[in-house]
């Protein structure tokens, strides 16, 4: 089993812990609360590598650290980022100001983790909310009632996609209420984390294997972290 | 803390103190303030209701000759509030409100319900048989204008005499309502942050009025403003000011200042718990004009709105005593838990000294179940139950997979720096919703992975040692529980430990908690507990003395025999109605209450309606009290695991 470190970044309300709660519990809750500090949560997937290296099946355990929004809970961020393997940024595509958010999340990312393994990904929220894409037919029935007000798209899939080819980011636009696309994108980091750390992976296995030892292997991929419990230096 | 009121009062007619559409302040005459507390003018009835009578348990004859006046004031209090301000409307309101059982609250049917004069019931009055049953059982309130239905409720329906315009929960369209009970929270620059009713429109104009009082006597008096009262309503407003912010509270309900007080400071508490002190003054030292509600979030709107619902309509003791709730356990069980969890602090030597400071267990309803303490230091109350709010409200929703790590400023430990809970929920096998949860607390901000597997491994053990499946067992108790006839509902206060408990409330099965008539009948309990307390302290929030034995008698009888039974005839037949013995007109309200405070303990008690007996109370009193103190170590928490 492998083990990846990820956080959610973003402004508030954009949709993060709806996006983690689809993840983990499949389930959506239109009446969530504001984080408050920051939430651990985790859950496994499994990934079916296609690297000649016989199709083996790979679970993959994400330790999702899902942060609050608002902007006094900033200086509490770098703890929750510092050992990340993954980052989702998320904006909502109905709120213009939320990308820009977004960008600057992604700046302080790349400033601050030196780290080019570190997966970013750009999530533009709350398609649901926009019926009109193209592609999917109106469906009014799906937005009865509670969103009298049909919310209207401000951020446009181009700006957004253009930004993320230019930064070098994984790009999707998803729903939490619908689900769309959420199991998507946790698929496509484990793939490409797993991708990234195989050679490192698969050399600790051969040397285990070499011991003698046939079986399962538990590695952790951490860089020398503060978050191990048996060390002391903060 | 040294109160100083100041009481501005004028001889304005009475019948414009109507509210009016502009505000409430359209009521208050302010005139030239007096200079020093004056207790010669003007002074109403209403103000001696307050004050308090300490008497020692040994005196029985003077004792009930004193608590009498007392408890008639008391009455003609509770019954007297409304007239000044009854607009029919609001009289409908109350009727509404306090007609618990009348599921239909046809308005329509109010005239017919004014033939009290040749009541049926009157008459059955003198009846033993029925005279008996009043003892016992209290009536059903629906019965009003109703042929007799003496349904005999197992003593648990208890007569409401207090008069709220209505319950809070209730929304009304009608945005000119005034409110019995409000709280204001403005910047000292006059911006107003938070309103617990009305709207920004309505607020505005009360900032500069507010400001300008709180200047005035900022200027002119070396005595700080605490209190407006007008005696001509009953209506207080009290303000605390905590520059940058300036808290105010508006009441008709009768509290004291020092308890008003005591609610804005806690309100203030969340507001420092969520910023810390050193920010709050951060962000004002730049601009004095600051819009800190800005800078609030919704989630601090929102526990705002949960800390004043709590404080105004909800059964909520634990500010009025100052004291935490407490979960009753096993003794056997409590020392279990607390030496594993010594245990596991033991085993993790790893964790330096400093990572973990409290670690606290908590029940469902925020009652403390365990607490991990260093030697020599204690939490706040305070502190606690703003934490406990939050862990309420705030994460309620959240199940035992997910773990919090929050940072909060506890103001009363340290008001300008912040410490990190780590908040898990513990699984709970019986599918309730109601999980308790292992709060701990730590200094550092990247103490996470070290408290969670502390946890971890906890939660293992208690798992495996089945106390975690005690402590979801674990139920509390009922009144039935202890042989105290005649007693309608509790609280206790075991002093030494600064905890408190109570029985479940038993009101008729059929009406859920957090219905509006659970919701009422909480209010209601509240108030009455309120008026108890308010007996047995002083001004400043101190008890009267070591030792005190306090009746107090709620009743309708009173009423009629006091002099108001003039003035009460000027008014119409429907504020008659409301203001005579309003609700209770078929059910005579005979409620005896009693506060009784010794060196080690605080019991408040309600007798059952019809309880009219001191004797008889105070046995059941003192059966109650040797009950709580025979179970100490069941009912409250001693010393807690200390390291």
């Amino acid at each position: 089993m492998l083990q990846f470190k990820l956080v959610l970044l973003g402004d508030s309300s954009v949709g993060k812990s709806s996006i983690v709660h689809r993840f983990v519990k499949d389930t959506f809750d239109e009446l969530r609360e504001s984080t408050i500090g920051a939430a651990f949560l985790s859950q496994s997937i499994t990934i079916h590598p296609n690297d000649g290296n016989g199709a083996k099946d790979v679970v993959i355990k994400f330790e999702i650290w899902d942060t609050a929004g608002q902007e006094r809970y900033k200086s509490l961020a770098p703890m929750y980022y510092r050992n990340a393997n993954a980052a989702l940024v998320v904006y909502d595509i109905t709120q213009e100001d939320s990308l820009q958010k977004a960008r600057n999340w992604v700046d302080e990312l790349k400033n601050k983790v030196g780290d080019d393994d570190l997966v970013i990904y750009l999530l533009g929220n709350k398609v649901d909310l926009c019926q009109d894409m193209p592609g999917s037919e109106t469906i009014p029935e799906l937005n009865e009632g509670e969103d009298d007000e049909q919310k209207v798209r401000a951020i446009s899939t181009e700006e957004a996609k253009q930004y993320a080819q230019e930064q070098g980011l994984l790009f999707r636009e998803v729903s939490a209420k619908t689900g769309d696309g959420i199991k998507e994108i946790f698929q496509e980091i484990g793939e490409k984390l797993y991708d990234s750390k195989k050679d490192e992976i698969l050399s600790k296995q051969n040397r285990q294997i070499n011991g003698g030892n046939n079986g399962q292997v538990d590695i952790h991929l951490q860089r020398p972290s503060t978050n191990d419990p048996t060390s002391c230096c903060s | 803390m040294n109160l100083n009121e100041n009481y501005l009062d004028a001889d304005v007619p009475e019948r414009k103190l109507k509210p009016s559409k502009s505000g409430n302040f359209e009521g208050i005459p302010i005139v030239a303030p007096t200079s020093e507390p004056t207790t010669s003018v003007n002074l109403d009835k209403t103000f001696f209701t307050k004050a308090p009578l300490a008497v020692s348990i040994s005196d029985d004859r003077s004792m009930s000759r004193s608590t009498s006046i007392n408890s008639l004031n008391t009455a003609y209090l509770s019954s007297r509030r409304s007239p000044l301000r009854a607009m029919k409307l609001q009289a409908k309101n109350d009727l509404m409100s306090t007609e618990l059982t009348n599921s239909s609250g046809n308005i329509s049917q109010l005239p017919s319900v004014q033939k009290k004069y040749a009541d049926p019931y009157l008459d059955s009055e003198n009846d033993i048989r029925s005279r008996l049953a009043e003892s016992i059982y209290s009536m059903e309130t629906s019965v009003r204008g109703s042929e007799i239905q003496r349904r005999p409720y197992v003593s648990n329906e208890i007569p409401n005499v207090f008069k709220f315009s209505k319950p809070n929960n209730v929304k009304v369209p009608n945005e000119q309502e005034t409110y019995d009970k409000n709280f204001l929270i403005f910047t000292s620059a006059g911006k107003p942050i938070y309103c617990m009713h009305g709207k920004d429109e309505k607020i505005m104009s009360y900032t500069g009025l507010v400001n300008t009082v709180v200047s005035y006597f900022q200027v002119n008096g070396p005595s700080e403003l605490k209190t407006i009262s007008t005696f001509a309503s009953d209506k207080r407003f009290t303000f605390l000011d905590k520059s940058p912010i300036l808290l105010m509270a508006q009441s008709e309900r009768g509290e004291s200042s020092n308890e008003l007080l005591n609610q804005l400071d806690f309100l203030y508490s969340y507001i420092l718990s969520s910023l810390s002190e050193r920010q709050l003054v951060r962000l004002f030292s730049k601009r004095e004009n600051f819009d800190l509600r800005n800078y609030l979030e919704t989630t601090d709107f929102e526990n705002l709105d949960e800390i004043c619902s709590l404080i105004c309509d909800r059964m909520f003791p634990s500010l009025l005593l100052n004291s935490l709730q407490c979960l009753p356990f096993r003794h056997s069980s409590r020392l279990k838990l607390q030496s594993l969890i010594l245990q596991q602090l033991e085993k993790r030597q790893d964790i330096p000294r400093g990572t973990l400071l409290y670690g606290l267990i908590i029940a469902p309803q925020n009652k403390l179940c365990c607490v991990l303490r260093p030697k020599g230091h204690t939490l706040h109350t305070t502190d606690l139950h703003l934490l406990f709010c939050l862990i309420s409200h705030q994460f309620q929703n959240l199940d035992e997979t997910q773990e919090l790590w929050v940072p909060i400023c506890f103001p009363k430990f340290n008001s300008s720096g912040f410490l990190y809970c780590y908040i898990k929920f513990l699984p709970n096998d019986s599918n309730s919703n109601e999980k308790s949860a292992l709060v701990l607390i730590s200094a550092q901000k990247d103490a996470f992975f070290s408290l969670k597997s502390f946890s971890d491994e906890l939660i293992v053990k208690l798992e495996s040692e089945r106390i975690l499946k005690k402590i979801n067992a674990s139920k509390g108790f009922k009144l039935s529980d202890i042989p105290a006839p005649m007693v309608h509902h509790f609280i206790y206060k075991s002093k030494q430990n600064v905890q408190y408990v109570m029985p479940h409330f038993e009101i008729n099965s059929n009406i859920a908690m957090d219905s509006s008539q659970g919701l009422e009948y909480e209010l209601k309990l509240k108030t009455y507990y309120q008026q108890l307390h308010g007996t047995v302290v002083r001004d400043n929030g101190n008890l009267l003395s070591r030792s005190i034995l306090n009746f107090v008698k709620w009743s309708s009888q009173d009423n009629k025999d006091m002099a108001i039974d003039e003035t009460r005839m000027q008014f119409s037949e429907l504020d008659e109605y409301i203001i005579g013995n309003s609700s209770f007109e078929q059910e005579s309200v005979n409620m005896l209450g009693m506060a009784w405070v010794t060196p080690k303990f605080e019991l408040y008690l309600i007798g059952n309606n019809g309880v009219v007996d001191k004797k008889v109370l105070f046995k059941s009193a003192r059966k109650v009290a040797n009950w709580c103190q025979k179970n100490e170590s069941r009912l409250f928490i001693s010393e807690g695991a200390v390291f």
